[in-house]
């Protein structure tokens, strides 16, 4: 990517390199430390993750009268902290925050909740009203804005489908299906037969060498190596790339990635573990790779889902519920918990009500870490206090 | 793949027919598609272009002794009505009900290929296409004498400076190697004697002719055969040859149907064809209706026109940009008119390159978007002084799907218009897009649909048919 171009993206220069203090007077409202290109890794929880069980509010007695046969043992929680605590399987998010690197917000969500999957998750890929319609995402609007040119790599998806939050007037992002195809093609990889199909063997070549911006890619992952190995998940997968990306230097502003699995409305104790390691793990290498490399501050990871789950449970599960909480990884957040516990006495129809607008976390991130004025892309809600 | 789907794209450019072969049937489709009567009227944009000889000595005169400003004119409005010819074309590709002819025109238009760079006269140029759309469904021997006699051929291929004692070989290779019986199967010596029976056919009014003082009238050996041969007569000998027929079986083969089609098929067809005299009618019935009844989706990638047609089409895009396309067509690599060389398009895996694909890719986005595919998107470097700021034009697209379908239902009514094939993960991704517990009355959920269209559209499954 052209670097001069990223100039006019953002209020943060080159990559790697400490500001001039000269230049920090001019952000003297902000008092945390930028240093060096920002960027956003946004983590979507797919099905609807049930909130309650992730960060448990273990010492309320309601919780264990509202879910007799999911609730998970007050000796088996970790990290307690001010009657919260995480799943046994988030061992490293109890970790990172001890680190200081990790922030909860709690009970987020938006009125009038949508308890459809596909809707929800359009609420929140477009950042509207849970009545209102838009066709492009909140990501795609905000890079429209700031990309004087348009800029493919922008906005990186590593996923197998477009994502909607990314959508925009003009392409400013691409979706990478396998990064794989960003390594050098050897000649025996060419003759690989993918299918009984030699037409369509040779079309998907095609496809997997398309990409637009595959070069500058291709260039940032020449220059990066892992430093440390990664879990062989697909997210680990994906993180592992994101953060050979960022150490490369391609100076995306945006990147996103999902893991699905969470709709967990029967057999909930197993899936649910299985899935938090699968997160737990594979957020902490990526973790772990960046604080090595000394790039943690510049990269926020948001972790979060399109609803939380029905309080009492449903037998062995739980059913579409509403707010849930989110978690902020590095960019120099404050690790703190924010927001009150939940409260689980005053429900809606046996869902939480949320306290925490997820646009307002989208609000706090534009503004604090893209120095981007959040009204442009028609979020109006209140920056969070406190998060950096 | 709904088969109805499959052959609208296979005889036409689009899904758009899909319901007329459903309801007449495929035999009787194929009928009325012969059947279509097609317009002979001079468009008028090529009024005051110069036809006849005279008139065109007239032009060259008056460029010559003209001053630059002059020249610059008359170039201009070459360039002009040249762009009109495209136009005119691709208004037809997308109104005909019936799109056979058109789709067969385009097919004889790269395999007799005569461009308009080289023979620089606009009236030539549809007088040429105007007898390919004519005996698109006639005989291919009658068409050979015909193209092979045409202004525009004779200029295309040199033939114009072939004369008795300064042969040129150009035509005589050309109609031997890539308009009839193919390499291999002929000799140098016939080239040279076939030179001289074309010696001398030239510019004429309506068709070229034959000038007394520059042809060669000596005795010439054809194939073993002996006389005083002229154009015709070679064309005699030529289908009198076994091989002939398989070359234009293996072409048509592969503009319909396979990239890769089996010599079997080609010898089968092509022995056919032979025993019909050659007429193209019987033997594109038998290679359709023989075809029909496979299951040979997936055999092809779709070129740059069926590409953007279905494209337009499924989006519901009624007044296209007759001049956006025909710049489409350019970039893609298939511009009307004008062939890279007389070979013609090559078709099959060289429709495809990345940046070509990538181009697909935007402009479906576009389309997708209700943007109109623009010229700023295709031009990677912005010139100086352009305005980068220009916004795009909006333009009216949706999707039919049906509004009380799940998403599974609606997942499965697009693939059976869209893909020849849905694997588990293509399937998987798709229900990704559109989940369970999508609803079709909802709002936005026509913008969602989009979306899912969308994604199809890139897929490497939608470019093949």
């Amino acid at each position: 990517m052209n670097r001069r171009n990223f100039l006019s993206l953002t209020g943060t220069f080159t990559g790697g390199m400490l500001l001039l203090p000269d230049f920090l007077h001019a952000f003297g409202s902000q008092n945390n430390l930028v240093i060096g290109e920002q960027c956003l890794v946004f983590i979507q929880l797919n099905g609807g993750n049930d909130g309650l069980n992730t960060f448990i509010p273990y010492e309320n007695p309601l919780y264990y009268d509202l879910r007799t046969k999911i609730a998970i043992n007050k000796n088996e929680v970790i990290g307690k902290n001010k009657g919260m605590a995480f799943h046994p399987a988030l061992k490293d998010f109890a970790q990172m925050q001890q680190n200081g690197d990790l922030s909860v917000i709690q009970n987020v969500g938006y009125p009038e909740p949508v308890r459809s999957h596909f809707r929800s998750q359009e609420i929140w890929q477009t950042a509207t009203d849970s009545n209102k319609y838009l066709n492009e995402g909140w990501l795609g609007r905000y890079l429209d804005l700031q990309c004087k040119e348009h800029q493919p790599t922008a906005g990186i998806n590593l996923d197998s489908i477009d994502n909607l939050a990314l959508k925009g007037v003009e392409p400013n992002s691409i979706t990478v299906k396998d990064p794989n195809r960003f390594k050098i093609r050897t000649d025996k990889e060419e003759n690989v037969k993918l299918s009984d199909n030699p037409q369509l063997d040779f079309v998907r070549k095609i496809a997997n060498s398309v990409t637009e911006g595959s070069d500058d890619i291709q260039k940032a992952l020449s220059k990066s190596t892992a430093e440390i190995s990664y879990p062989k998940t697909g997210l680990a997968k994906n993180l592992e790339w994101i953060a050979r990306l960022v150490k490369g230097n391609l100076n995306s502003k945006v990147y996103y990635t999902s893991l699905g699995g969470f709709d967990t409305h029967d057999n909930q104790l197993d899936i649910h573990k299985r899935k938090l390691t699968e997160l737990n793990d594979a957020i902490f290498s990526f973790y772990t790779d960046l604080k090595k490399s000394q790039l943690l501050q510049n990269v926020t990871i948001v972790v979060f889902s399109e609803f939380g789950r029905r309080v009492k449970d449903n037998g062995n599960g739980t059913d579409h519920g509403t707010a849930a909480p989110m978690f902020i990884i590095g960019g120099n957040n404050k690790s703190k918990i924010i927001g009150n516990n939940p409260n689980l006495s005053d429900l809606d129809n046996g869902d939480l009500k949320h306290q925490i607008d997820f646009r307002s976390v989208y609000a706090t991130l534009l503004k604090q870490k893209m120095n981007f004025d959040y009204n442009k892309i028609g979020i109006n809600n209140k920056e969070l206090e406190g998060l950096f | 793949m709904n088969k109805s789907n499959l052959w609208s794209l296979r005889l036409g450019f689009s899904g758009k027919q899909a319901q007329l072969i459903e309801q007449l049937g495929f035999e009787k489709f194929l009928n009325q598609s012969y059947a279509t009567a097609f317009e002979k009227t001079l468009p008028t944009f090529l009024d005051d272009e110069p036809k006849t000889i005279a008139e065109l000595k007239e032009l060259r005169q008056s460029i010559k002794n003209g001053t630059a400003d002059d020249q610059k004119k008359v170039i201009k409005k070459q360039i002009k009505n040249a762009t009109e010819l495209k136009k005119w074309w691709i208004d037809k590709f997308l109104t005909e009900k019936f799109p056979l002819r058109e789709k067969m025109t385009c097919f004889w238009h790269n395999h007799f290929v005569a461009t308009s760079q080289k023979v620089k006269s606009t009236y030539w140029i549809y007088q040429h296409n105007m007898i390919l759309r004519e005996n698109a469904f006639g005989n291919f021997k009658e068409l050979t004498k015909l193209i092979v006699k045409s202004n525009a051929m004779v200029r295309y291929l040199d033939n114009v400076d072939n004369r008795k004692d300064k042969i040129n070989e150009n035509l005589s290779r050309e109609l031997l190697e890539l308009f009839t019986i193919g390499i291999g199967n002929y000799t140098e010596n016939d080239i040279k004697e076939g030179a001289k029976a074309l010696a001398g056919l030239n510019l004429g009014e309506e068709s070229a002719v034959y000038r007394r003082f520059l042809e060669d009238n000596s005795t010439k050996t054809y194939f073993g055969k002996q006389g005083n041969f002229k154009a015709d007569d070679l064309v005699d000998i030529i289908f009198e040859q076994k091989n002939t027929p398989y070359l234009i079986t293996r072409k048509i083969l592969k503009w319909f149907i396979y990239d890769n089609p089996s010599e079997d098929l080609v010898v089968y067809y092509g022995d056919y064809f032979r025993k019909m005299n050659f007429e193209i009618k019987p033997l594109l019935t038998k290679i359709f209706t023989e075809e029909y009844a496979k299951e040979n989706s997936g055999s092809k990638i779709k070129d740059p026109l069926t590409y953007l047609f279905q494209l337009t089409d499924e989006l519901n895009i009624t007044n296209s940009n007759s001049n956006l396309i025909s710049f489409f067509l350019k970039q893609q690599g298939m511009d009307l008119f004008n062939q890279p060389n007389v070979k013609g398009w090559d078709g099959g895996n060289s429709w495809l390159t990345s940046q070509i694909y990538l181009q697909r890719n935007n402009a479906s986005d576009l389309l997708c978007n209700g943007r109109n595919i623009s010229r700023k998107v295709f031009d990677k470097i912005p010139e100086e002084g352009d305005d980068l700021e220009i916004k795009l034009e909006k333009i009216n697209v949706s999707i039919d799907f049906n509004k009380n379908g799940n998403n599974k239902q609606i997942i499965s009514e697009l693939s059976n218009r869209l893909l020849f094939r849905v694997d588990e993960n293509l399937q998987k991704d798709m229900e990704n897009l559109l989940k369970y517990d999508f609803d079709a009355k909802d709002a936005n959920a026509n913008y969602a649909v989009l979306r899912l269209f969308n994604y199809i559209t890139k897929t490497p499954e939608y470019q093949l048919i």
